[in-house]
């Protein structure tokens, strides 16, 4: 992965974790801040619950008072007085007064707990009013809570008992308004909040006991999946939340608080309980909203991070890739690159050290070349003098005899003459060698590029040295060829590489005078083809390795130092390279190393014909 | 001076006089405003509905072959005479001449022969002359008097499905369940009526009569039982008849065994019939065991009406499980539910599972069963009313009558309540304003004098 897709990817991962961190947090505070509205309406709504309680109570407390202290009523309590047997015209006179004064329950109970007159009941009367034990001990306190029995059912009510006395005989009148759908509608709500109550009858959970004001909503709310929180209440008479969920729909979930409703008898069992609806919607569709946006942030985010990015890692990145291709220029040969300095970064510090780095080594490297010229000259000089040296001196020393001898005798002077002759043509003959081979040195061919296949021209070389090394009167030289399989043909000039190898090869078979190992192997070492030639000879100092290509330059009595300049500049014309590694008394082993040209091998086959190709591909 | 003290006297003991003879002299014209709680939709009397009011609507437009008087004892109606074979199967009843129904036409044996074949299609009715014979499968000593009752009056029933009768009024407006306008038939064959014209005010609520009444705009009114003490306390002109109607609790189906029995004599015994006439029904009515009443029969005391709640559980008792039965009330007669639903709470304290309801499919309905002054007859009406099988009643001795009765109690099908009054108040202006023994109204009678001073 290249560095401007790592910069990208950086880019975006941290505008996506920074959207997400940010949805998180915001949600999360989201979630309190609406719990802890939840919590504050909530209370609000049981306070005000609380509060609409105790006014009805009061204001029941106060209808009772009235109804106790009226005029029909002491004339009740008058005739219960004077005939306490007779009070059946008074059976049906709670329904009106009932009525009149807005009360859903009216009872007449004379001092014996005897029901005179029941609104609610009024087939009732003449039975005991059971619900109370001792009347006189409720009269006159706030309004409670009861349940009242009914014809066909039961009600949860507010009541409150009242005493009308005329004698000794106090008449107790006792009214009461049912909690029912019109109490809790009455209850001022905020949106979003519901109020439910459930009247606690029974030993388990009935729906028909809840009362629900908003059953009429188009969500379908069954009563059923309140059970849990209602039974749990119930058995642990406390406070309660939990969250109910009526549909497949999050937004419709509910947060359910219940607080048990207490009678005011002495056991305070719970007699309904009050549940406070909260709506999650506005919650979960602020969730989602956050979401969404928090997605389509991050989303655009994201793209605006790509596109920046890009843009940025171009910024940072494009002079390091300036100098990565410079540098890739400079191990390629190319002393000459230079990358555009722009800015005053460390980049473009870094690329001006570069440009004064390659400016330098450039500087040092004409220096060397320079200096290995002058070097060159100086070797070929000396090694001109000193092959020229040989011969002249014979040559001056032949002509001195020649002149001695014209002071002798003409039989001697024709001995010498002729002895002198011979010699001058000898010593002219060896100067005309040594210019040939330099004339040779300086006319070396460029290589004419082939299809050449390395195993079968290493093959043939060995071939070809075969006879000599098994030669009879001198040690014989085991050659082991090490092919590597699977090399595929390079461009090459084959009598070219072939020349190089014998010079190689003609070079080990003189390092082992006394016979020896030379071993020719063949490497794929990535994208080139590496052949060694390793001898088991006498091997080379560490001067004589660093010398050892410099033209002219021999370790041997009677080389010319050219074979192995031969040999290098052969590697070179093909972009090879040739080392050497040797170690005295344990042998030599050089490296030549090759690229494998498939480009030039498909201009190759471009040009050339596959006959061609073909033909050329055996040296043997 | 003193001589004109003396004439003075005089004179005004002559308009005094005077006054006094108009008072009480009938006087024709006027219109009678009528108030009435019952809503009937027909005024057809063959309709299965019966009631009191009913009863009393059909006899200002229809008349039957035979009547009863307030004793039960039967006269001459529409049928001037009759007389039956020696086999009681075969009854010949000769008619009235010149009758003439409302629409003109003249009263024949046919006609009303055709009356009674539409009444009754059982009956092989024929006509001869001035007589309508009529053959039975059976002999029926009484069978007069089952032509006395309402669904058995002569109506001639037109093509266009109005109905003509011989009574003496005629329908003049007829709005159905609201309004029933009548007119006085001025060639009634009885004598033309003394008022022109009734008007009649149907479906009213108690306090809607009560209000009509003091204002005037209705001089005559039904008035509920649990309201005849109020009213009269109020100085209303209430007339009662004798009590007529029976409440009574009705089962739908006979006792399946005799555990069932069991319990519906427990239910029976818890009930408070004295709390109920005390308080609900305001002292009015008689707590009856019997169908019959007791000035009816004179043995209905023999039937024991107070509770025994004791005896009661003791007969639940005898009974493992108790079945839950529904009692079923008119919804629109509020004393029919407060005492349905007093019967309830006695009948929980017998450890009976009972619960009102207004589903007119229930185990038991609390029935308001109308009667007739003849005991035979009220005893067959009793058991048409409860689906009861017929009473075999040999003859009108209190023995016959014991053990018809008897028979028809004992299956527990019905268990008598209360025999309540028909209860009218009539404003100071109706004179001659009665109601019968039977709860019949006379208004053809009645006549609309000056209000007193």
């Amino acid at each position: 992965m290249s560095f401007r897709r790592k910069l990208l990817l950086l880019f975006a991962l941290t505008v996506a974790v920074s959207v997400a961190a940010v949805a998180w947090l915001v949600s999360a505070m989201t979630r309190r801040a609406f719990q802890l509205t939840n919590d504050q309406r909530t209370a609000a709504l049981v306070t005000q619950f609380q509060r609409q309680f105790a006014q009805q109570g009061d204001e029941i407390a106060r209808r009772v008072e009235l109804i106790a202290g009226s005029e029909p009523i002491s004339r009740m309590a008058a005739a219960v007085e004077r005939s306490p047997g007779d009070l059946g015209g008074y059976f049906d006179m709670t329904r009106s007064l009932a009525e009149g004064y807005r009360l859903d329950f009216l009872e007449f109970v004379d001092s014996k707990g005897t029901i005179i007159s029941s609104a609610q009941w009024p087939a009732k009367f003449g039975y005991p009013e059971s619900a109370f034990a001792n009347f006189s001990a409720w009269a006159n306190q706030p309004a409670f809570l009861k349940h009242e029995e009914l014809q066909d059912s039961a009600a949860l009510g507010l009541f409150a008992v009242r005493t009308a006395r005329v004698g000794e005989h106090p008449l107790y009148v006792i009214g009461g308004r049912r909690l029912d759908k019109s109490f809790l509608s009455a209850l001022d709500l905020p949106a979003d909040i519901r109020a439910l109550l459930y009247q606690n009858r029974g030993d388990h959970f009935s729906p028909e006991w809840v009362i629900d004001p908003t059953a009429n909503s188009t969500i379908v709310r069954l009563p059923e999946k309140l059970a849990p929180l209602i039974d749990a209440v119930r058995q642990e008479n406390r406070e309660m939340s939990v969250v109910v969920h009526w549909t497949g729909n999050k937004a419709d979930d509910e947060l359910f608080h219940a607080f048990p409703l207490r009678g005011a008898d002495k056991d305070r069992a719970v007699l309904a309980i009050l549940l406070v609806a909260n709506s999650r919607r506005g919650w979960v569709e602020l969730e989602r909203r956050i979401r969404d946006s928090a997605m389509l942030v991050g989303g655009g985010g994201i793209l605006l991070a790509v596109i920046l990015g890009s843009w940025a890692a171009a910024r940072v990145t494009r002079p390091v890739e300036q100098l990565a291709m410079a540098a890739q220029d400079v191990a390629g040969g190319n002393w000459n690159a230079r990358v555009e300095v722009s800015g005053h970064d460390e980049v473009a510090q870094l690329a001006d050290s570069f440009n004064r780095m390659t400016a330098e080594l450039l500087t040092q490297k004409e220096r060397l070349v320079q200096a290995e010229r002058v070097a060159a000259w100086r070797e070929l000089a000396r090694r001109l003098a000193h092959e020229l040296k040989n011969p002249l001196f014979p040559l001056q020393l032949t002509v001195e005899n020649l002149l001695r001898a014209r002071q002798s005798g003409p039989q001697q002077f024709e001995e010498i003459f002729n002895e002198s002759s011979t010699t001058l043509l000898a010593e002219i003959s060896n100067l005309k060698t040594i210019v040939s081979r330099f004339s040779e040195f300086s006319k070396m061919p460029q290589p004419q590029m082939e299809s050449v296949q390395i195993n079968d021209l290493v093959r043939g070389v060995a071939q070809l040295f075969q006879a000599q090394f098994e030669a009879p009167g001198r040690p014989a030289i085991q050659c082991k060829l090490e092919l590597a399989n699977g090399i595929e043909p390079i461009a090459a000039d084959p009598q070219l590489l072939h020349r190089a190898l014998s010079n190689l090869v003609l070079n080990a078979m003189d390092a082992m005078p006394q016979g020896g190992a030379l071993t020719l192997r063949t490497l794929r070492r990535y994208d080139k083809v590496a052949i060694e030639i390793a001898d088991t000879g006498s091997g080379l100092t560490r001067e004589e390795c660093e010398r050892i290509f410099t033209p002219y330059y021999t370790s041997k009595q009677h080389g010319t130092g050219l074979g192995l300049a031969i040999v290098q500049s052969v590697v070179s014309d093909h972009g090879g390279t040739i080392s050497v590694s040797s170690e005295p008394g344990r042998g030599t082993t050089f490296v030549i190393e090759l690229l494998m040209g498939k480009e030039k091998l498909q201009t190759i086959a471009a040009k050339d014909s596959p006959a061609k190709v073909s033909a050329s591909g055996g040296l043997g | 001076m003193r001589r004109f003290v003396w004439l003075w006297l005089a004179i005004s003991s002559l308009v005094g006089a005077q006054c006094a003879l108009s008072e009480t002299r009938p006087q024709y014209g006027g219109t009678l405003h009528v108030s009435l709680h019952a809503a009937p939709g027909s005024l057809d009397p063959a309709s299965a509905t019966d009631s009191f009011e009913l009863r009393n609507l059909t006899s200002l437009l229809f008349e039957t072959m035979v009547e009863t008087d307030d004793a039960g004892r039967l006269r001459p109606g529409l049928s001037s005479s009759w007389q039956s074979g020696s086999n009681q199967r075969r009854w010949q009843f000769r008619l009235r001449r010149g009758i003439k129904f409302h629409d003109g036409t003249l009263l024949t044996a046919e006609g009303a022969a055709a009356a009674l074949r539409a009444a009754n299609p059982a009956w092989r009715v024929l006509s001869e002359a001035d007589q309508v014979i009529i053959e039975l499968d059976a002999p029926n000593a009484t069978f007069p008097a089952e032509l006395a009752l309402r669904r058995h009056a002569i109506v001639k029933r037109n093509s266009d499905g109005s109905l003509a009768g011989t009574g003496p009024f005629h329908i003049s407006d007829w709005q159905p369940g609201k309004k029933l306008s009548l007119a006085a038939e001025e060639s009634y064959w009885r004598g033309r009526p003394f008022v022109d014209a009734i008007e009649i005010e149907l479906g009213k609520n108690t306090h809607d009569q009560q209000l009509a009444f003091e204002l005037g705009r209705a001089q005559l009114i039904d008035v509920p039982a649990e309201q005849v003490h109020r009213d009269a306390m109020a100085g209303y002109h209430a007339i009662s008849s004798q009590p007529i109607e029976l409440l009574a609790l009705v089962f739908t189906r006979e006792a399946q065994s005799p555990e069932e029995k069991a319990l519906r004599e427990a239910l029976a015994l818890s009930i408070e019939r004295s709390s109920i006439r005390n308080v609900l029904l305001q002292g009015t009515g008689q707590p009856t065991a019997s169908i019959l009443p007791n000035w009816m029969n004179g043995y209905g005391f023999v039937f024991p009406t107070d509770a025994n709640l004791s005896a009661a559980r003791h007969a639940r008792e005898q009974v493992r499980a108790t079945p839950a039965w529904t009692i079923s009330y008119d919804a629109g007669d509020g004393l029919s539910r407060l005492i349905a639903e007093r019967v309830t709470l006695n009948a929980r304290d017998a450890e009976l599972n009972l619960q009102p309801t207004s589903n007119s499919s229930a185990d038991v309905r609390l029935a308001r069963i109308p009667l007739t002054s003849d005991a035979r007859s009220a005893l067959v009406e009793v058991a048409r009313a409860a689906d009861l099988p017929m009473p075999k009643i040999a003859s009108d001795s209190a023995d016959d009558l014991y053990t018809a009765e008897s028979a028809m109690l004992s299956s527990r099908r019905l268990i008598p309540l209360f025999h309540l009054p028909v209860n009218y108040a009539c404003a100071a202006t109706v004179k001659a304003c009665q109601v019968s023994s039977s709860g019949a109204w006379n208004l053809q009678n009645v006549w609309l004098g000056p209000p007193k001073p």
